[in-house]
Order: structure tokens, then C-alpha cells, then sequence
């Protein structure tokens, strides 16, 4: 197990490094000049200078020295915003996508589960029927419509919740339930298919034929296993909520990763962009990492086999 | 039994995770109004933006400051009347005594000298270094010898860590470092004419020196293989540098007198200078930001020889050896700035009419999205919201007209929108540009129907113009009539330069950003060019940061612009085109325009000015053209009907202090 668990993160490691490289190459050949604004124009000794001083007129100086500060945890200037640092921007966004993310899943999870098992128990049945038109709705409405659409409806006509912004429990609901709706349905449709797969297996028909509760048969014996690829699927989908979705972010107006990512890379914002990129790598690989574990605790036959 | 302990994890994460940053707001704000984009600096020396600028004119005052309603500049920390040479040249300020920082100190005139020091040093200097460079007496002379001084530390700074450096700072190193090495090196390398030395390469922040002269280059190479010692050549530069650095500012035209009394002293009369002082650049500074100033023992400088500061400044909440946080002099003091959320303002409890004040707190809420922000203002979260420009907003503008919304503001802007010629560039991405010649830009700008783009394209009503200075924007200015709409004219112009029918004619790009707005205006005009002139048009979308890096470097032929004036003056606008004025990415240079601008501006009667002024604008806008005005820009805000003391203006520049609500 723990030497499993050190080949995981020795492999994790590796593929930040790569992420890494990869980044730093597209950032450095992207066009254009972060000094430079377009409207007015600043003379081009200071423009050296700056450059010299930021380790931006070497791509090499800049390569080892973003390095060495992303290990301390220090992400240097943001040209963007220039009274703030990286890791200041990304100390402050990510806590609230964080929040929102999880949120998000654990709704995802709490609605897709039921919905895929009850639509499984008896498939092609009215509930079943609803639910994929639902799911169907789920996957393909944009964020932007769906949000925008709560927003409308519970913020302008009926008052329920503010109009975005982030600082008050009653920011939460509306922004949370739009970022889960694709999650949702996801698990909805996942957890469905592998009931579909179990409750044919010979080991159900067993438990059934020993006279056990179809209500017991289902949720421990079939859901256990039917659970797995949702597990898996929990894993990046997680990883991808919790650092924050642009379009959510702007519709409910919340200061988290997303949009930080999108203007940092629109801006020519070298140092954001590239932190952003390693904060989602990180995350993604601590999750998948997390999920592999679980899967041990699931599925008994991977503990067997490591 | 596991999808419970999965699912209670979750929710408590959620929860832990939410409280967090889920901190208490504190109580609602007298007043509240919305921002649509982030603060990018509160930094004065940097400001340019007009959301950063309109937190900064009211966290500090300047010498004067606004009229809530006309932008005239009222008393500000200085009194009135102000002392004026009879020349105008010399402004003697007297200071209010009972002016006062946020933490109780007085407001003194070294205070101000700090303040607009910082705007011409580099390291610090901003898009606004200009407002004092151009105008304060000795001011250019420090910045250019600060400039090449910067230009040869970096160099110098490079060659000592091993780094081999541009044929643009080899050239500044022979020209400033007062280097014999340098100059031994430069006098080996093969002779040239003489007359080559004297070419500059190409003006190019972004680093690419086109045209750079061959010798620099092979100068730049010489001194990056040599082994001469750079690490003792930038530590004597830089030594000398920092010595004599006091000694040539004292020379720049601002002065002391005592505690409370400047002496300001202009390079030539400025009839405008007390508008210019209320500008966000011109506020004094606190000394307590010392503190965070980044050198190298003690020399106020970094290695570069740039003066940098720790730019956390600005944060109410910032302490570091000993700084106590932001220190300000305005109406109010900056409280809380949750970055991307929200600022909080207070009113400041030491400002001199603190009981004039009518809101105590002010929150400036930040939305990422402006449909968002109109829903925040319709469901009553924000008293005031600036920038609505969204899809409908043209129906938004007939509401508000048609009296529909009483609500809905659409002051006239004191901007322009329009598009720039290359004047100057012989060929653009090895296509000749036939836009040297001022027929073929006449031609074009005479070929376009602006009131079809703006009735019909962009249904906002706004102006459409053919100046360069928004006609009736400033009093008694004789705007000149611009070109109109001429098709056969232009076919004419477009035959005398040796286009019948745009036979011969390179095909042009249009440059724009990636924006609706834009793309659409330059369809429509690609397809009137393509319709009248017979020429062929490509459109060009560019994300911003390469286009504006197109732009600067006159890698175009026809580009998207626009200004916005700073000051209720024309040379606002007409600077634009001077020779070699920074901001001038058209290229173009007529001495008969930059002449009259000279004439202007040692021109003491307000009336001759104007006329001196007028005349320069109908060069450009009849008969040089580089520039396609199109129409003058029109701000769509919303204020709620309780709100008192805030007036619309073409400025967009809203005093706090002025600002109430009376439900």
C-alpha cells in the first residue's frame, strides 16, 4: 500500500514537471508584450528595465527562476494587477472555488446518485424517462444560460438570493446548484448504467433468490460495485470544481480561479497563468490519488492485488 | 452506509472551506455603487484606468480637485486665488493648513513634491508621467537623464551576470556610460559613414529592433565576449548615478517654499495646469511609504537604478517594517479592498470638511459581468452603477430618451472613437502602404456613410463626427468642420493618387481587438471600401495585448482607436498627432500642426489660442487625415432616483464628497 502510494506521488510529481515545461513553453511564445498597454505607451528603456528586473528578458533566467519561487510558494509580481502578487491573487481565489466546488459535487452526488439508482431499479419506467430528460438538460444547457436563468428567477422576480457577489452564506445556493447541474447528471447517468450492468450479474440474482429485500440487494450489494466508476469520475470532476469554472464565476460576478486563469492568459500574465495551470495540476493529481485510495476501501480485489 | 460518510464529508468540507472565506461583510454601506472590471492599481503614479481613477481622486486630493457637475477644477488642498506669474509660469500654491493624511499629519508641500516625483522616476512612472514631464520646467531633461541612465545599468547590470545584452543598450552604453572600454571596443569594430552612426534603431518596447543598425549589434556582441570587468564599471555608474541624483531633481521646477507654500514652475504657460492638478497622477504622497521602497543600501535606487516600491502599498492592512498601511489625504480613507470583490471607502476622520460628507461609507462592488450588475441594480443591491455596455444597451438609450427610464443617464463622453492610418511605415508586412499618401487617406475617410454605422450598426444615437476634439466640448474652441461624406470625391482623390477605380491598390488590413463593437464597425466599413473604392479589405481581429503591440510597432495599415481626454483642453486630443509624442501610433508628422501647437502654447490670450489650436485641427481633420473620426461616444449610466449629488457628466468623474441619499 505505501509503496504503492509513493510510486502515485512519485508519478504525480513527474507530471507536474511536465505540466510545467509544457506551460512555461506556450506562455513564452505567446505574442505580444505584458508591459504594454494599448492605449498609451511607455518608453522603452523603463520597458527593459522592467523586463530586466522581473527576470523577463532571459526565457532561461525567467524558466529556473519561476521554479524556484513556485517551490516556496512565491509566483512573483501580477503585471494585471499590479498592487498584488500571485500567490496573494491565488491564496484569495482559490479557497472560494474550493468551497463552491465541493459544494457543487457534494449536491452532484447527493442528486445523481438516487437518480441513477431509482431510474436503474426499473428502466425505461416514467421515472426513468424523466430523469434522462433531465440528465439531458443537465449536460447540455451551458452554465451560462442556467445561470443566469436562477438569477433571473430567484434574484430579480423573487428575491430570494442576491444578485452575485461572494461574502454571505445566501451567495452560495445559486451559483453551487448551477456548477452541479452537469456534475449531476453525470453521476446520474453513470451510476445508472453500472446499476444496469450489476442488477444483471449472477450474484444479485443469488442474493434475490435467497429471499433478501430488493431494497437491501440494491443499495448494499449492487451499488457497492455499480459505485466505482462514479469514484473514479469523482476524482478530476472534483479537481475541476473546486479551481473554478470562468463561466459560473462571471454570471454570479464570484472571485475565484476561473476567470483568473482566462485574463491572465488574455493579459499576457505569465506568472498567474502559470500558477493557475500548477494549482489545477496539483489539485488534480492530490484527487486522483485520493479516488485510488478510496478504491482500495471499495473494492477489496485492489487491495488483494497490490 | 459509505455514501453517508462520503456525503457528510463533503457537505462539512463544504462547510469548513465556506466559513472561511465566507468572512462577515460588516454593515451594508451608506452607498453602493458598481465596478465592472478589476482595480488594476491604486498606485497614482500608474493610474490610468478610469475605474482606478475614480477610487484615487477621492482616497487623495490633489492641489485642486472637481466641480461635481462641470469637472471645472474647485479649491482642493491648495487655496484660491492662486498665485499666477504674469508670464504663467510660476503657480505659487498656498496649502489649506487644516489639510490633513488620514493618520492626523499635516499635508505639506514636500508631501506633493514626493507625490510627483514618483510620477517622473522611472520604475515608477505611469501612462500619466507626461502630465508633468511635458510641462514642469527641467522635469524632461531629469526624466531623459534618468531614462538613459536606466538603459545603461541594465546594460551594464546584464553583462555582469553574463548575459549578452541588445544593439539598443550597446548604444546606450556608448552613448551615456561615459565608458572608455566601451568606446575602445566601438572604435575597433570596422568603420562606418559617419552618417550611420546617428541612426537610431526603430523605437520598439517590444523588444524586436527591426531596423536596428548592424554596428550596435556587432558592439552589443564585442562587449559580451569581453572580460572586462561589469561588475565594477555598473557599481561605479551606478555610485556616481545615486550621488548626483538629488542634485539634478533640485533643478526640476518645483520647490518648497515652506511647509504650506509650492512654487510650481511650468516650461511654458499651461492655461490648464489647475484642471491638470485635480488629475488623479498630481496627489501628494505620504512619507511613511519610505519604508517600502526596494534599493541598494540606502541609494533610493535598485540595481536597474529604477525607484521601486513594494507595491502592496496601496492595501489599507499592509505592515511591513513599520509601514502602517495605506495613508491617504482624500475625503475618504480606503478600508477594506477584498480583491475582485469589493473596496470599502470611510469618510476620513482628519479630512479638513468632514462635516460636509454625506455618506460615511461608500462600497464600490465589483462584478465581473455587466448583465449582472444591471440585474444587482434592478433588484436594489447597488445605488449607482457606471459602465452598461451590454448587447441591448441601444435599447437601454431609447428607454432612457424616450423618458421611459428616468433612471437611465446618457451624458455625451468627453471621447472619440475612430480609426488611425499608418502615415509613416513605407510597406506593412512587405505590402507597400499606399496610406503614406494623405489623398488615399482622404479618400477613404470621405468614402465612409457615418451615420449609416451608427444608425444602424450600432443604434446607440451616439454623435458622429469628423473632429479630432468632441465638438462643444470645451467653451468658446472653434471646432472646424471635418470631412463629410463624398463617395465621388473620394474615387477622385483615390484616381490623383494613381488608383482609377483602386486598380493597383494593395489589399488593406483593418486591425481591430476582438471585440462586437469593433468587429462589426469594421465590416461595415471594409464592405463600404470594397463597395465605393473598389479596393480589396481584410479584416483583422487581434486579441488585445497583440494588438496593441501591432499598434505601437505600426504593424498596420488601418487600426481601431480611440481617446478619451484627460483635461478640458484641446491639446487633449491634438497631441495625438504631434511629432514624436509617445502616444502617437499613426506615425504622422506635419511641422505646420506640431508649429501651431508651439505657437499655441506660448500664446497667453485664451481666444488666440483657441483660434491657433482650431487651425492645427483642420490640418488634420481636412486635409491630412490620419486619422478616420468617426463618432464621439456616449456613457449609458443608471443612478436611482434617491441619489443626490451625482451628476452625469462628460468627464465621468464623480466627487464622492458630494454624494448622498435622501430616500
Amino acid at each position: 500500500m505505501s509503496r504503492r502510494l509513493l510510486t502515485r506521488l512519485g508519478l504525480g510529481m513527474a507530471t507536474l514537471i511536465c505540466v510545467y515545461v509544457v506551460t512555461f513553453l506556450l506562455v513564452i511564445s505567446a505574442p505580444g508584450n505584458p508591459f504594454e498597454g494599448a492605449e498609451r505607451n511607455m518608453p522603452p528603456e523603463v520597458v527593459r528595465a522592467l523586463k530586466a528586473r522581473y527576470s523577463m528578458d532571459s526565457e532561461l533566467k525567467y524558466f529556473f527562476q519561476f521554479l524556484w519561487g513556485a517551490i516556496r510558494l512565491d509566483f512573483g509580481p501580477s503585471f494585471q494587477y499590479h498592487d498584488w502578487t500571485c500567490s496573494q491573487i491565488i491564496a484569495d481565489a482559490l479557497p472560494v472555488s474550493a468551497a463552491l466546488g465541493f459544494l457543487a459535487v457534494g449536491l452532484a452526488v447527493l442528486v445523481g446518485v438516487p437518480v441513477g439508482v431509482l431510474s436503474a431499479v426499473k428502466p425505461n419506467g416514467w421515472f426513468d424517462v424523466t430523469s434522462l430528460g433531465f440528465v439531458l438538460l443537465g449536460i447540455s444547457l451551458p452554465t451560462f444560460v442556467t445561470g443566469s436563468a436562477l438569477l433571473i428567477v430567484f434574484a430579480v422576480w423573487l428575491k430570494v438570493a442576491p444578485v452575485g457577489g461572494w461574502g454571505r452564506i445566501a451567495h452560495l445556493p445559486l451559483p453551487a446548484l448551477t456548477l452541479s447541474l452537469p456534475f449531476a447528471a453525470y453521476v446520474a447517468r453513470l451510476t445508472r448504467a453500472g446499476m444496469l450492468d450489476v442488477l444483471g450479474s449472477e450474484f444479485i440474482r443469488t442474493a434475490l433468490a435467497k429471499g433478501l429485500a430488493p431494497r437491501t440487494v440494491v443499495w448494499k450489494h449492487a451499488f457497492k460495485v455499480a459505485f466505482l466508476p462514479v469514484l473514479s469520475f469523482l476524482g478530476p470532476a472534483a479537481a475541476q470544481a473546486m479551481t473554478g469554472s470562468f463561466v459560473v464565476e462571471k454570471v454570479f460576478s464570484i472571485p475565484g480561479m476561473g476567470q483568473h486563469f482566462v485574463n491572465g492568459a488574455l493579459n499576457l500574465n505569465r506568472g498567474l497563468v502559470m500558477s493557475t495551470v500548477l494549482a489545477y495540476a496539483t489539485i488534480l493529481i492530490v484527487f486522483n490519488i485520493v479516488v485510488d485510495i478510496l478504491y482500495t476501501f471499495v473494492d477489496p480485489r485492489i487491495k488483494e492485488a497490490t | 452506509m459509505f455514501r453517508t460518510v462520503i456525503v457528510v464529508c463533503v457537505v462539512l468540507l463544504a462547510a469548513i472551506l465556506a466559513s472561511y472565506r465566507l468572512a462577515e461583510e460588516g454593515p451594508q454601506a451608506d452607498f453602493r455603487y458598481a465596478n465592472a472590471t478589476g482595480i488594476s492599481t491604486l498606485d497614482p503614479a500608474r493610474i490610468s484606468h478610469s475605474h482606478d481613477i475614480r477610487i484615487a481622486i477621492n482616497i487623495w486630493e490633489g492641489l485642486t480637485t472637481y466641480h461635481p457637475k462641470t469637472t471645472e477644477a474647485v479649491e482642493g488642498v491648495a487655496r484660491f486665488p492662486v498665485d499666477v506669474s504674469a508670464d504663467g509660469c510660476v503657480y505659487t500654491f498656498d496649502l489649506r493648513a487644516d489639510a490633513r493624511w488620514s493618520n492626523g499629519d499635516p499635508v505639506t508641500a514636500t508631501d506633493f513634491i514626493r507625490g510627483w516625483r514618483r510620477v517622473i522616476e522611472p520604475g515608477t512612472a505611469g501612462d500619466y508621467a507626461m502630465f508633468i514631464v511635458d510641462r514642469v520646467a527641467g522635469a524632461r531633461e531629469y526624466y531623459a537623464w534618468r531614462n538613459q541612465a536606466v538603459a545603461v545599468l541594465t546594460a551594464l547590470h546584464r553583462l555582469a551576470d553574463g548575459w549578452p545584452i541588445d544593439a539598443e543598450s550597446a548604444r546606450a552604453l556608448y552613448d551615456h556610460a561615459g565608458d572608455a572600454f566601451v568606446r575602445d571596443v566601438y572604435d575597433g569594430l570596422e568603420p562606418t559613414e559617419p552618417a550611420n552612426r546617428s541612426v537610431r534603431p526603430a523605437r520598439s518596447p517590444a523588444g524586436h529592433a527591426q531596423d536596428a543598425d548592424d554596428r550596435w549589434q556587432r558592439l552589443a556582441d564585442g562587449l559580451a565576449s569581453s572580460d572586462h570587468d561589469w561588475r565594477a564599471a555598473h557599481e561605479g555608474f551606478f555610485r556616481l548615478h545615486a550621488a548626483r541624483r538629488d542634485a539634478r531633481f533640485a533643478a526640476v521646477g518645483l520647490q518648497a517654499l515652506s511647509r504650506h507654500r509650492l512654487r510650481v514652475t511650468l516650461a511654458r504657460p499651461c492655461p490648464y495646469f489647475l484642471d491638470l492638478c485635480a488629475f488623479a497622477t498630481l496627489v501628494p504622497c505620504h512619507a511613511s511609504i519610505e519604508r517600502l521602497r526596494e534599493q541598494v543600501d540606502a541609494t533610493g535606487l535598485t540595481s536597474e537604478g529604477l525607484v521601486v516600491y513594494d507595491p502592496q502599498w496601496t492595501k489599507p492592512d499592509y505592515r511591513r517594517n513599520g509601514y502602517p498601511g495605506l495613508i491617504t489625504n482624500g475625503p475618504y480613507r480606503l478600508k477594506v479592498w477584498a480583491f475582485k470583490r469589493r473596496i470599502r471607502l470611510e469618510a476620513n476622520p482628519h479630512f479638513w470638511g468632514l462635516d460636509r460628507l454625506r455618506c460615511r461609507t461608500i462600497d464600490m462592488v465589483e462584478f465581473a459581468d455587466l448583465n449582472t450588475s444591471i440585474m444587482a441594480y434592478e433588484a436594489g443591491d447597488v445605488d449607482f452603477l457606471i459602465d452598461m455596455q451590454v448587447e441591448y444597451d441601444h435599447e437601454l438609450i431609447r428607454m432612457a430618451r424616450s423618458g421611459a427610464r428616468p433612471d437611465l443617464h446618457v451624458p455625451v463622453a468627453f471621447g472619440m472613437y475612430f480609426l488611425l492610418f499608418n502615415c509613416q511605415s513605407p510597406t506593412v508586412k512587405g505590402r507597400p502602404n499606399p496610406f503614406v499618401d494623405a489623398r488615399v487617406r482622404k479618400a477613404f475617410v470621405s468614402a465612409v456613410d457615418k451615420y449609416a454605422i451608427v444608425n444602424n450598426v450600432l443604434q446607440r444615437g451616439d454623435p458622429v463626427t469628423g473632429n479630432v476634439v468632441p465638438v462643444g466640448s470645451i467653451p468658446a474652441y472653434p471646432s472646424p468642420p471635418g470631412l463629410g461624406c463624398d463617395p465621388a470625391q473620394a474615387r477622385r482623390w483615390l484616381t490623383e493618387a494613381g488608383y482609377p477605380n483602386g486598380e493597383g491598390f494593395p489589399p488593406v488590413e483593418v486591425l481591430y481587438n476582438t471585440d462586437s463593437q469593433h468587429e462589426k464597425i469594421s465590416q461595415v466599413l471594409g464592405r463600404t471600401w470594397e463597395q465605393e473604392l473598389g479596393v480589396r479589405v481584410e479584416l483583422r481581429g487581434k486579441e488585445f495585448r497583440t494588438f496593441g503591440d501591432d499598434k505601437v510597432n505600426r504593424n498596420y495599415m488601418i487600426a481601431r482607436a480611440g481617446w478619451w481626454g484627460d483635461y478640458r483642453d484641446p491639446t487633449t486630443f491634438l497631441e495625438l498627432f504631434a511629432t514624436g509624442n509617445g502616444n502617437n501610433d499613426s506615425g504622422y508628422s506635419n511641422p505646420r500642426f506640431d508649429a501651431l501647437l508651439d505657437r499655441a502654447a506660448g500664446e497667453a490670450d485664451r481666444a488666440r489660442r483657441l483660434a491657433l489650436l482650431a487651425e492645427a485641427e483642420a490640418i488634420i481633420v481636412q486635409e491630412d487625415l490620419p486619422l478616420l473620426p468617426l463618432f464621439q461616444h456616449t456613457n449609458l449610466m443608471a443612478i436611482k432616483p434617491y441619489v443626490r449629488g451625482v451628476y452625469p457628466n462628460p468627464a465621468v468623474t464623480f466627487p464622492m464628497r458630494y454624494w448622498g441619499i435622501e430616500r
